[in-house]
């Protein structure tokens, strides 16, 4: 079988690679040398990622390391590596950008993961190794637990487990999962509704099942013939709301009652038969006669006098009683002719105040013409003339007018000054007149007013001769009938009373004679309703009272059957309400049942559902740990053990401890690679490497635990790469360790790349790993980069010499 | 020439492991060098020089460490000086040198075998005593891988992968999936991961789920 090795690299502008540099592969042994920095570890990345499509180391230091990985100031570089398996070549490659890498091709998931966990030792792998010894212990969080998780994967299975865990414990469960108490909640508190209502529909069931019992009694002892049963209520219903019985009981009653008037009516007939019947008969006669007689003497005059005295008090309706009649007659005429009497003189004084006003009139009209003429003599200006004349004496002085100038000797009489003198007097008189004649006026006036407004109002009211002759007679006609009426007085009042006994009398005779009548129907009406009500007719001789008991104890006996039958109706009645009112509740019951059942039924189904994933997280958790037990029985046996003993013995030899896995027994518990040291020739230790180990041993133990691991299992990737592994080995540990790598790569067909920054070392391991047969390679690559240009890989190839030194001393 | 039982015993180990003896003294760059035994191996071992060093009985001054270190660095010389790439490992049977041999293992590997429990014939007498000569000098011989057992199909593979298919048919893919895919973040992702598909089955079934 041919295998596949590696063939060649190419790298442009990755990491601390800057330009591009060639590197081949193609030989059993690739020796990679190279200062501090110069890219050693560049190129062992560039492998993996070209082969994976990631740098696992990287990514456990930083996530986002994909975007150191292109060259600082490159803007672009690759990573492409060529395998050769037999003659056919294969190339992996990735592009890198300023965002991160892309794998253009890469192996597939299998092999990457082999790649990763068993043909590439990074040195954060071997430094991990190395912690694992310094730090014991064996918890799931120990270093060695940490590094054999993320060696085989088991990281992620750990946290499945884990965190699976909270599943297997419904407490945990209620609270990771956030529905899962609501939903368990909801469950129990539909399944208490539930039992409730179940309770109270057999209650209710049992409710309806004693109506019904009770109902088939009832309708047993009122015979009717129906089934009774919980369908057929309706039927029932109808059968016990039957009116027959109710028909029955009102028709008895109502001859119950009629028998009960029947016998008021005999009750009252016999009561009033119990008088004379005769003695009202002959008083009514007595007082008819006395009446008639009493008619005969005053009727006439009384007639006559009504007769009058209506045709006095036309709107007046008298009563016709006549003694009645009198006493109202009389008050009224009384009244009435003390109103025209009155009537009579006020007309009579009206007519002769008249007259006399009229007369005064005329004297008062006379009396103001007079002052008005008087007035009309006397000149209005009298007064303002005389007082003008009376200053105007004081410029009069001789007989000269001291208005016109002349002289008043020429006139006849006194002098001047007297003449005026006698003029002003005049005057002056003259004015005191006329106001004494306004003053006399004006009374003058009123008093003519007064008059007129009196004789007007008189002539208003006075009444006609003819009235007055008219009123006078009817005065002294009231007067007659009040006359005539005061003489008949006593007649009417004994008439009064005549008339009243004779009605009473003719009463008395109506009623007793309609008395008898009805007595004699009485017992023609018992006795038909007898043989109405099916009883036997009133014999002769049986008394009203005894048939009527007779009777009434017969009804009395129907009434109370019928009784008796209208109250089991009506039990059967309030039965069948219970027994409905029942089913009704029950009915509800059963759709709320039904309903909660429902509720309970997706309550149960979701529950079942997250139940069921419940489980297969369980079961996912459980096979977690079949798998996880599985590759760590797989990995941690006796076989790595052993193989673990053998490559580390080799490398060293002098150290009396080896190291080891413990297996663990029993595969109930989470298994854990525990590490021990045992002791090489048998017997434990007991301790761990960490204890047991020095610093260089404890390399040696991380290096050859992680071949042992590359070596026990089948060679899928036939390529160990190493990145600078004897970091604190001595001189013997290397020695030991060179010719490892060359039993591995000669004995077993490893490609071996290893990464040295020793020169020393590099010489020696040229030596060491020299093509050793026909077929054998090594191929030594020098890195080497300035700071100011590019990266230089310089490769050299040792091909296999025929060693001749050696020869055999003759 | 009586060799001590140890000494044929190891020779006798090396040549089961495909080594052979030469003849000693050989001559080397001219120069005669003489060793109690010398043995070298074959194909991929073609340049293993094996030096046996009889530190109890042996000749050529085997008894002093003082002369072995300068009889190997002699030859250690001689073989720089021919070019040659053989790599020499020297092999210190019995008692320990006081003296030197740390020096010594700065030219070249140094192995010593020391008490062993060897019969007459000087054979290890049990397989203790032959594992612990075979681990005094392991680093010369050939490593025996251990067959890989016939592990069944389903042993291999990245571990999730595994996983899968170590589960039931019927296992809710969703589940898995989000399991799975929450795994790398680790384990408190896992349990929130696997809470929320569970909470979702609590809507009622068939109802769109909000994405």
């Amino acid at each position: 079988m041919t295998e596949r090795i590696l063939k060649s690299l190419d790298i442009t502008n990755f990491r601390s690679i800057r330009g591009h540099i060639h590197a081949p592969l193609d030989a059993k042994v690739v020796l990679l040398h190279g200062e501090n920095g110069a890219g050693k570890t560049s190129v062992l990345s560039a492998i993996e990622l070209a082969l994976t499509g990631k740098v696992q180391s990287l990514e456990r230091a930083d996530p986002g390391y994909e975007k150191q990985l292109l060259y600082r100031s490159a803007t672009e570089g690759s990573v492409i590596l060529q395998t050769l398996c037999g003659t056919q070549e294969e190339g992996y490659q990735a592009v890198l950008t300023a965002d991160g890498a892309q794998s253009i091709h890469a192996l597939d998931k299998e092999l990457a993961t082999f790649f990763r966990e068993r043909a590439f030792l990074p040195q954060s792998l071997l430094g991990q190794l190395l912690q694992i010894y310094q730090d014991a212990g064996s918890d799931a969080a120990s270093p060695l637990a940490q590094f054999v998780g993320k060696l085989l994967g088991l990281d992620r299975l750990d946290a499945l487990e884990a965190g699976l865990k909270p599943l297997v414990d419904v407490r945990n469960v209620r609270k990771s999962v956030d529905g899962w108490l609501a939903a368990e909640n909801e469950k129990s508190r539909v399944e208490a509704l539930l039992s409730d209502h179940r309770k109270n529909h057999d209650a209710l069931d049992g409710e309806v099942k004693l109506a019904i019992d009770e109902l088939v009694r009832i309708c047993a002892s009122l015979e009717l013939p129906i089934k009774v049963a919980e369908d057929n209520l309706e039927d029932v219903a109808a059968a016990l709301a039957d009116s027959a019985d109710a028909d029955a009981f009102a028709h008895l009653s109502d001859q119950q009652r009629r028998l009960a008037a029947i016998r008021r009516e005999i009750d009252s007939a016999q009561v009033a038969t119990g008088e004379n019947p005769g003695v009202a008969a002959i008083g009514a006669d007595e007082a008819s006669k006395r009446y008639a007689l009493w008619e005969a003497e005053f009727g006439e005059r009384f007639a006559t006098a009504r007769q009058r005295a209506e045709g006095l008090l036309v709107d007046v309706s008298l009563p016709s009683d006549p003694s009645q009649f009198a006493d109202e007659a009389l008050e009224r005429l009384r009244s009435e002719q003390k109103q025209l009497g009155d009537r009579v003189s006020q007309a009579r004084s009206d007519i002769e105040r008249h007259t006399k006003a009229q007369d005064e009139r005329d004297v008062a009209n006379r009396q103001r013409e007079t002052i008005d003429e008087e007035v009309g003599r006397l000149s209005a200006s009298a007064g303002s003339l005389a007082s003008t004349l009376a200053e105007l004496t004081s410029f009069i002085d001789g007989e000269v007018c001291p208005v016109c100038d002349r002289d008043f000797d020429e006139v006849e009489g006194g002098t001047l000054s007297e003449h005026v003198h006698g003029k002003v007097r005049i005057l002056s008189a003259s004015a005191e007149r006329l106001l004494t004649l306004g003053r006399t006026r004006s009374e003058a006036q009123v008093t003519i007013e007064r008059l007129d407004r009196e004789i007007e109002a008189i002539g208003s009211r006075k009444l006609t001769d003819e009235a007055i002759a008219d009123l006078d007679r009817r005065l002294s006609a009231a007067g007659s009938v009040i006359a005539e009426l005061e003489g008949l007085l006593d007649a009417l009042r004994e008439g009064t009373n005549l008339r009243a006994a004779d009605v009473a009398a003719r009463r008395a005779v109506t009623d007793a004679q309609s008395r008898h009548v009805s007595l004699a129907a009485s017992r023609e009406t018992l006795s038909a309703f007898a043989i109405s009500i099916d009883a036997d007719a009133i014999a002769e001789g049986e008394t009203f009272h005894a048939a009527a008991s007779r009777l009434e104890q017969m009804l009395a006996a129907s009434a109370e059957r019928l009784e008796g039958r209208l109250a089991l109706r009506r039990r059967g009645n309030d039965h069948l309400a219970v027994a409905r009112s029942a089913i009704a509740r029950r009915e509800q019951a059963k759709t709320r049942i039904s309903a909660d059942a429902a509720a309970w039924q997706r309550a149960e189904d979701a529950l079942g559902r997250a139940q069921l994933l419940r489980d297969q997280g369980i079961a996912i958790r459980n096979a977690v740990d079949k798998v996880r037990s599985g590759i760590i029985r797989r990995e941690f046996n006796e076989r790595l053990n052993l193989l673990w003993r053998d490559l580390f013995v080799r490398l060293a030899p002098g150290e009396p401890f080896v190291p080891a896995f413990r297996i663990p027994a029993a595969s109930t518990q989470k298994l854990q690679p525990k590490l021990i040291t045992q002791h090489r020739d048998g017997g434990e230790a007991g301790g761990t490497p960490g204890a047991m180990l020095s610093a260089g041993n404890l390399n040696t133990a991380a290096l050859t635990l992680f071949t042992a691991l590359h070596l026990s299992v089948p060679k899928e990737l036939p390529w160990l790469i190493l990145d600078d592994p004897v970091q604190s080995m001595d001189d013997v540990h290397i020695a030991h360790f060179a010719a490892l790598l060359r039993t591995l790569s000669k004995e077993h067909g490893r490609q071996i790349m290893i990464a040295v920054h020793d020169r020393q070392l590099f010489e020696y391991l040229k030596l060491e790993l020299s093509p050793a047969f026909q077929d054998d390679s090594l191929l030594t690559l020098e890195l080497s980069r300035g700071p100011r240009r590019d990266s230089v890989c310089v490769a050299r190839r040792f091909s296999f010499k025929e060693e001749t030194a050696l020869r055999a001393a003759a | 020439m009586s060799a001590s039982p140890i000494l044929l015993a190891i020779q006798a180990r090396l040549r089961i492991a495909g080594y052979s003896d030469l003849s000693t003294p050989f001559k080397l760059a001219g120069v005669d060098f003489a060793f109690t035994a010398a043995m070298r191996g074959r194909d991929g071992r073609a340049l293993d020089l094996v030096l046996l060093v009889d530190t109890t009985t042996g000749d050529f001054g085997d008894r002093d460490g003082a002369r072995v270190r300068q009889r190997i660095e002699a030859l250690s010389r001689a073989l720089d000086v021919t070019g040659s790439r053989y790599v020499v490992t020297v092999i210190l049977a019995g008692a320990v040198l006081s003296d030197g041999v740390e020096a010594l293992s700065e030219t070249c590997r140094v192995l010593q075998v020391e008490a062993v429990s060897l019969d007459a014939e000087g054979k290890p007498v049990d397989e203790a005593a032959e594992r612990q000569l075979d681990d005094r000098i392991r680093v010369l011989l050939p490593l025996k891988l251990p067959v890989a057992s016939a592990e069944p199909e389903t042993g291999v593979g990245p571990a999730l992968d595994q996983l899968v298919r170590a589960l039931p048919a019927d296992t809710s893919k969703a589940l898995v999936d989000a399991a799975l895919a929450a795994a790398e973040g680790g384990e408190q992702a896992v349990t929130d991961a696997v809470a929320l598909i569970i909470t979702q089955s609590f809507q009622p079934e068939g109802e769109e789920e909000p994405s």
